[in-house]
């Protein structure tokens, strides 16, 4: 049977993350990086519909909650790496690990993640495996052995066409990611997870995290509307922005 | 030690020259005469052709721009040369790069040794066309693994948001794509320039996808932003960081985006927009 393999990378909730006295407050509730669930709910579509083995594969953080979650929304399995030290190239060459391992046809991942946010992830990997690389792709189907994607690249778009197996990062708008019923989440309790130790080192080293605030000011002007806008282009004045 | 410097963007260019010198490989779509050597690829080489003939040249160093399409060459680069990579960079000096993290929540500082690949975020520098500059043609032609069938230019074009003055931007509480006429009124009549969020650009289409602001879409750095029916989700706030003024017109006092703006109205955003655009006009 042909898999398709959904890359999915667990972050701190962003929209829960603070900036506190002592720094960034990362010790918040984790959830699947945005994007990367669109890469899962397109790996679950290409299951059903053309009846694929869908496995994801998880690197870093491995949480139980956040890979339940993606196994509810209907992988069949899913390989959750422990790494200590990570970055592009050492997540890449030990996701490249795993998946020669595997019968695959397709690799999907988010074009981004919203913690370190780079977008290069899965043209290293496809350069790793020496597959056609499919970046920022908003649709895509397969015709035979090959797949056909439009990629969005924001002023215009392109659609192409490669031999599988080929390496896909997806954007937000290709899907909605599903929510799993109370039945999917009590399923995926007897879906496998495999665990693998990776001996990985990264050669770049965090220095140091800072956090990035910009002090707002937060005048609420209220009012009638004249007066409240009448208000507002003072306010822009005094601080020459208009 | 060899550098190379590629983006399909002459301003990335220039932004990468301002951060290595100019004892660089620059390889670009058309001549720009900029670095030791420029490289001339044409402007239909494709991403796959493109990092193949920078990974020829084998490079110690090599600095891309961020667009979509430069992040792809980037890291394709990188997985063939098996080298790390660091994307998104804002400053670098010496062997330390530094780049925002968690939505624009943070800024990490980096360590890194050679060989490396890093892309760059752009900013406004100028640079010196160099007289001297060696020019080849490079021929990029033959069979690629990614095919390109067709190719469609979308309305829009594309906006440079990241060096407007003032921004007009908009957000799924606006209602309509038809209430987005008066968003682009007040741009108008302030001079300034109209953006938008994800669900209105990529997910609704209410505006072109150039004007998407955010973490995946443009970086913007204004002195005036104003927000209009935009709740605040952190990767739209990614994107508005480095807006001096922020101004939000939100009826939901408890959007997120009231917490990270300067001056908050809370109202309907169309209401608010004829009353601006009226009292600017009779000034």
């Amino acid at each position: 049977m042909s898999t398709v393999v959904a890359l999915f990378k667990i972050v701190p909730d962003d929209t829960l993350i603070r900036i506190t006295p002592n720094g960034i407050d990362l010790n918040v509730p984790l959830k699947i990086s945005t994007y990367d669930k669109n890469a899962i709910e397109e790996a679950v579509r290409i299951k059903e519909k053309y009846g694929f083995k869908a496995i994801g594969i998880t690197a870093g953080i491995t949480d139980r909650k956040s890979i339940r979650e993606a196994l509810a929304m209907g992988l069949d399995e899913v390989i959750s790496l422990e790494m200590k030290e990570m970055d592009v190239q050492s997540v890449a060459e030990n996701v490249a690990e795993q998946i020669k391992g595997v019968n695959f046809k397709l690799v999907i991942g988010g074009e981004t993640t919203t913690d370190s946010s780079g977008g290069v992830f899965i043209p290293y990997l496809a350069a790793v495996l020496g597959y056609p690389a499919i970046t920022y792709v908003r649709s895509l189907t397969l015709i035979e052995n090959k797949v056909r994607a439009e990629r969005n690249l924001t002023s215009f778009s392109q659609i192409v066409e490669s031999d599988l197996p080929a390496i896909i990062s997806v954007v937000g708008e290709i899907n909605t990611p599903r929510i799993p019923s109370v039945k999917q989440i009590l399923e995926s309790q007897k879906k496998p997870i495999r665990t693998v130790q990776c001996n990985s080192s990264s050669k770049i080293k965090i220095v140091s995290l800072t956090p990035y605030v910009i002090q707002r000011k937060k005048v609420i002007i209220e009012g009638k509307m004249e007066e409240a806008v009448e208000k507002l282009i003072q306010y822009l004045k005094e601080e020459n922005a208009l | 030690m060899t550098t190379v410097v590629y983006s399909e963007d002459l301003n990335f260019i220039k932004t990468a020259l301002s951060m290595v010198g100019e004892k660089v490989i620059v390889v670009s779509k058309s001549e720009v005469k900029l670095g030791e050597e420029n490289h001339v690829i044409g402007q239909e080489a494709k991403e796959e052709k493109i990092a193949e003939y920078i990974v020829g040249l084998r490079p110690e160093l090599t600095i891309t721009g961020s667009t979509k399409r430069d992040k792809t060459v980037a890291g394709l680069v990188a997985g063939a040369l098996r080298v790390p990579i660091i994307p998104e960079v804002i400053e670098l000096f010496d062997n330390k790069a530094k780049r925002i993290v968690y939505s624009g929540m943070g800024i990490a500082e980096l360590e890194f040794t050679l060989p490396i690949v890093i892309t760059v975020i752009k900013k406004n520098v100028e640079v010196k066309v160099n007289q001297n500059c060696k020019v080849f043609k490079a021929d990029l032609s033959g069979t690629e693994k990614v095919r390109i069938l067709e190719e469609k230019r979308k309305e829009g074009g594309n906006v440079d948001l990241s060096s407007a003055q003032i921004i007009v931007s908009v957000g799924r509480g606006i209602g309509s794509k038809e209430n987005i006429k008066y968003a682009e009124e007040l741009a108008n009549a302030l001079g300034g320039t109209l953006g938008g969020s994800r669900p209105v650009t990529a997910e609704l289409g209410w505006l072109p996808e150039d004007r998407q602001i955010g973490l995946s879409g443009q970086k913007v750095k204004p002195k005036l932003y104003i927000a209009l029916g935009i709740s605040g989700q952190p990767q739209h706030l990614a994107g508005i960081k480095d807006a001096k003024v922020i101004v939000a017109v939100n009826k939901d006092k408890n959007a997120p985006i009231v917490n990270n703006a300067d001056y908050i109205i809370v109202a309907d955003a169309v209401e608010f927009c004829k009353i601006l655009t009226e009292k600017v006009r009779n000034k």
